[in-house]
């Protein structure tokens, strides 16, 4: 094939956009997260992992679809979070850490200890090995490309709920509650937002998106405990690239990515895959080096 | 006519749309010791950032003892001789004050190479400062008032000919204002500095200052002794309203 | 948090059991059998791994979640140039090789700050690792066999003297006027800068002093696989482990990095064989748990102690 015939592909078109979709929804609720709390999760690819297997036991085990079981584990995952926060959170952010660099800086470690837990203890619980399961395996073909059925579940339900969640913070007051908090949380506290509302609910959105996101991902791929890392660096990509609490942004940056990974390894080889992934990344925090501090105010 | 020790020339910042500082000069001579009056938002804070090389101009310069400093990273301008202290204080809090001292009299202007020295040094600017009886405590246990002497006692440490006090008498209760009022003057006595110093206690800028510069959105409205000041149309109108 | 010498009597205390161990560990390939030699071995890696990158992270605040990649680098180069640079040469090399990369990575990945300096570090050591597997791939080598390695002994004493260099690095650095430079920019970098600190020269320094020697382990341990597989020499769990052994220990001198490693080590020691995934768990939970409860580690708490007993207003150093 082809250079132009690749890029002029509408299977890798597709392809590309049912990974950009999934790394949209990730990085939806580590945007959501981060926005509100300041805090960086990277165990959110965990969550993310955590999902898959919850989706994989809802139909290997109880044979439920993983399309129904999705909104069940997406509640079970808000439940998770919310819990998290109100007993691990609130005590860490409410102990006076010395300045907020360091709670930011030590947070990261802090989540990071909490990820190679999730990891090792579920290697452990549940075996490191690699799960699957095959659910809508019949190819669709739709206008000229040929794809799995549960690739078109993932990119609609993917696809669906990043659009809902951007309507919700443009649209609703809840949402323009929390996009205040996003952009100044001091500020937010004076005009009487309930900010630690709108913190506990961020965690909520954010780890039932994540739990959502493993459904879809046990659809798709072949996943092990360490299987979510990865979505926690293509969801910091997407938010230092698409901008802090712009979720709208963050789609069209989740899809360039998803692109980029797509349409690059099909140009040259699988074994790229990991390092345009972390080849963007680099570029990218080392060309915005504030990180995700977006908004360049000016300053009086 | 003696080079003065600072020279502003021109001096302009813009954040984007925003005009900070517009077109300022104004010259201080060595041993003078000089007010920057101003609303908030006058562009005061930008001022002393562009001097000591905090932040860089969008246009204008600055000289100081008669070489450009334009554009010199903010540890050069220090070894040069200038001092500064912050707004909002930043102390290294972890380190004791002692300690916080000892960067400024082993990296300043100063160079103690050896920390003996530097601590010698120190110690003396930690007496005139009031704060010998808390040098060995982490500077991040101390009172904002004691923070704020902290950051004086660090920018005179550094051996600075020329300190920039950016609003140290801002909280400080009228008995603590004419303590450090006493302070600085003695400082300034026994070191011969060159003073730059913003601040909003009008009674402390009087009475400290031989010459002040007004700044009103960005730029200068008036400069003269304060007396003069306290009689120019421009800075009443601005202060009091149109037609005091 | 600055080292607390309470009394010349504990820092007495202090010297003593170091010059024990160096002893003991000095004297271990004459005594002991091979094992415990390889375990001694271990120990002394960790011992220059984990002191190198506090002279980086510890000093300066900035913490690298990616320094295994020049441990990394070094073994590369070492396997790379086997049987055909004498081995004196290719470990020199390696240690220049780790320097050189921190030079040129450094300048720009120093400017960003706090948390996303960390991750950052932790994604160049990535892109390293993945980028070289990809190289690997694409010419057909999966894995090397090494043949005519030096034998264990030889190896034991390049990382003893790498270790050794370790400690005293560490400890001239914490003593010195750089040191205090250091301390001063973690604490408050802006400040540091307007107080006469070079903040960008020196960050850049530590930075580069940080990666030579773990260069120089990663090309000595290279010697003793027989069988290479890039892969390992990049696993971020390398970073991960110097980080915990840092924090568990504490301080920002020797004491605290030696203490956590030997700790942590026996841990390792007694968990590794039989229960990897386990050890790999406690090793999150140490990191996540000290973070939260014990930021300054085994030193930041004897320090508390010790405060507590004695007048109130002890200060630290």
């Amino acid at each position: 094939m082809t250079v132009v015939d690749t890029l002029l592909s509408g299977q890798l078109l597709f392809a590309a956009l049912v990974t950009g979709s999934t790394y949209a929804l990730v990085a939806l609720g580590l945007n959501l997260v981060y926005g509100t709390l300041r805090v960086l999760n990277v165990a959110h690819g965990d969550v993310v992992m955590l999902g898959a297997y919850a989706g994989y036991w809802a139909f290997t085990g109880l044979g439920v679809s993983p399309l129904v079981a999705a909104p069940l584990i997406a509640a079970l995952g808000a439940i998770a979070g919310l819990l998290l926060y109100r007993g691990v959170l609130r005590r860490m952010l409410g102990s006076g850490a010395a300045s907020s660099v360091r709670l930011e800086g030590n947070s990261l470690l802090l989540f990071f200890g909490l990820s190679i837990i999730l990891q090792n203890a579920a290697a452990l619980a549940l075996t490191p090995n690699n799960r699957g399961y095959s659910y809508l395996d019949t190819v669709v073909h739709l206008g000229g490309v040929a794809m799995t059925g549960h690739r078109h579940a993932a990119l609609v339900i993917a696809g669906a709920t990043c659009i809902a969640a951007a309507l919700f913070l443009s649209r609703s007051l809840a949402g323009l509650t929390m996009r205040a908090v996003i952009e100044g949380r001091e500020a937010a506290y004076i005009v009487g937002v309930d900010v630690e509302r709108v913190q506990a609910m961020s965690f909520a959105i954010g780890f039932a998106s994540a739990a959502l996101a493993g459904v879809l991902l046990s659809m798709l791929e072949q996943f092990s405990p360490f299987s979510g890392f990865p979505y926690t660096i293509a969801a910091f990509i997407v938010i230092i690239l698409g901008g802090l609490g712009n979720v709208a942004a963050g789609l069209g940056a989740a899809l360039l990515l998803g692109a980029i990974e797509t349409y690059g390894v099909a140009l040259t080889s699988a074994n790229l895959r990991s390092v345009l992934l972390y080849g963007v990344f680099v570029g990218a925090l080392l060309l915005f080096p504030r990180g995700l501090f977006a908004r360049r105010a000016a300053r009086a | 006519m003696t080079t003065p020790l600072l020279a502003v020339r021109c001096l302009g910042k813009r954040f984007g749309g925003l005009v900070a500082l517009d077109d300022v000069s104004f010259d201080v001579a060595a041993g003078e010791t000089v007010g920057i009056m101003g609303a908030n938002g006058a562009g005061k804070t930008t001022l002393f950032s562009l001097i000591a090389g905090n932040q860089q101009p969008s246009s204008g310069g600055v000289d100081f003892d008669g070489r450009p400093i334009t554009g010199l990273s903010p540890d050069r301008v220090c070894r040069l001789g200038i001092g500064r202290t912050f707004q909002i204080v930043k102390p290294f809090p972890a380190l004791s004050v002692l300690e916080n001292l000892r960067t400024a009299a082993m990296f300043g202007r100063a160079g103690f190479r050896d920390a003996a020295a530097a601590d010698r040094h120190s110690r003396a600017i930690l007496d005139e400062l009031g704060l010998a009886d808390v040098a060995e405590r982490p500077a991040g246990t101390l009172t904002l008032s004691g923070q704020k002497r902290l950051e004086i006692a660090r920018a005179v440490a550094t051996g600075a000919r020329l300190v920039l006090l950016d609003e140290v008498m801002a909280g400080l209760t009228p008995t603590e204002v004419a303590r450090m009022l006493e302070t600085l003057r003695q400082l300034r006595a026994t070191r011969g500095l060159t003073l730059l110093v913003i601040e909003h206690v009008m009674r402390a800028l009087m009475d400290l200052c031989e010459r002040i510069v007004v700044l009103h959105h960005g730029e200068r409205i008036a400069i003269g002794t304060p007396a003069e000041i306290g009689a120019d149309p421009r800075v009443l109108s601005v202060y009091l309203g149109a037609g005091a | 948090m600055p080292e607390t010498l309470a009394s010349a009597g504990a820092s007495r205390i202090w010297g003593g059991t170091l010059a024990a161990l160096a002893l003991a560990l000095g004297a271990l390939p004459f005594v002991a059998n091979d094992y415990a030699v390889a375990t001694g071995l271990g120990l002394l890696m960790w011992l220059a791994l984990t002191q190198s990158w506090c002279v980086l992270s510890k000093m300066t605040g900035y913490v690298s979640l990616g320094h295994v990649v020049f441990y990394g680098l070094g073994a590369y180069l070492v396997v790379v140039t086997w049987q055909q640079w004498p081995l004196w040469l290719a470990v020199l090399a390696a240690g220049a090789l780790a320097a050189v990369f921190a030079a040129l990575v450094g300048l720009p990945v120093l400017r960003v700050r706090g948390p996303y300096f960390v991750i950052l570090t932790f994604g160049v050591a990535e892109l390293v690792r993945y980028s070289i597997l990809a190289a690997e791939a694409a010419s057909g080598t999966a894995s090397r066999i090494l043949f005519g390695a030096p034998d264990l002994v030889f190896i034991y004493f390049a990382m003893y003297a790498l270790a050794a260099a370790a400690t005293l690095l560490l400890a001239q650095v914490a003593g010195s006027r750089f040191g205090h430079g250091l301390r001063s920019l973690r604490e408050n970098e802006e400040a540091a800068e307007t107080l006469g600190v070079p903040v960008v020269r020196y960050k850049l320094i530590a930075f580069v002093l940080s990666a030579a020697i773990p260069g120089m382990v990663g090309a000595v341990m290279a010697l003793r696989s027989t069988y290479f597989v890039v892969g390992q020499v990049f696993d971020p769990m390398i970073s991960v482990t110097m980080i915990a052994m840092a924090l568990l220990g504490g301080g920002d001198g020797t004491r605290g990095p030696i203490l956590g490693t030997l700790f942590l080590f026996t841990i390792s020691e007694l968990l590794w064989a039989n229960a990897p995934l386990a050890y790999m768990l406690i090793l999150g939970a140490i990191l996540a748990g000290f973070v939260l409860l014990a930021p300054d580690g085994i030193v930041g708490i004897a320090a508390k102690l010790r405060a507590r007993r004695s007048a109130p207003t002890k200060a630290p150093e």
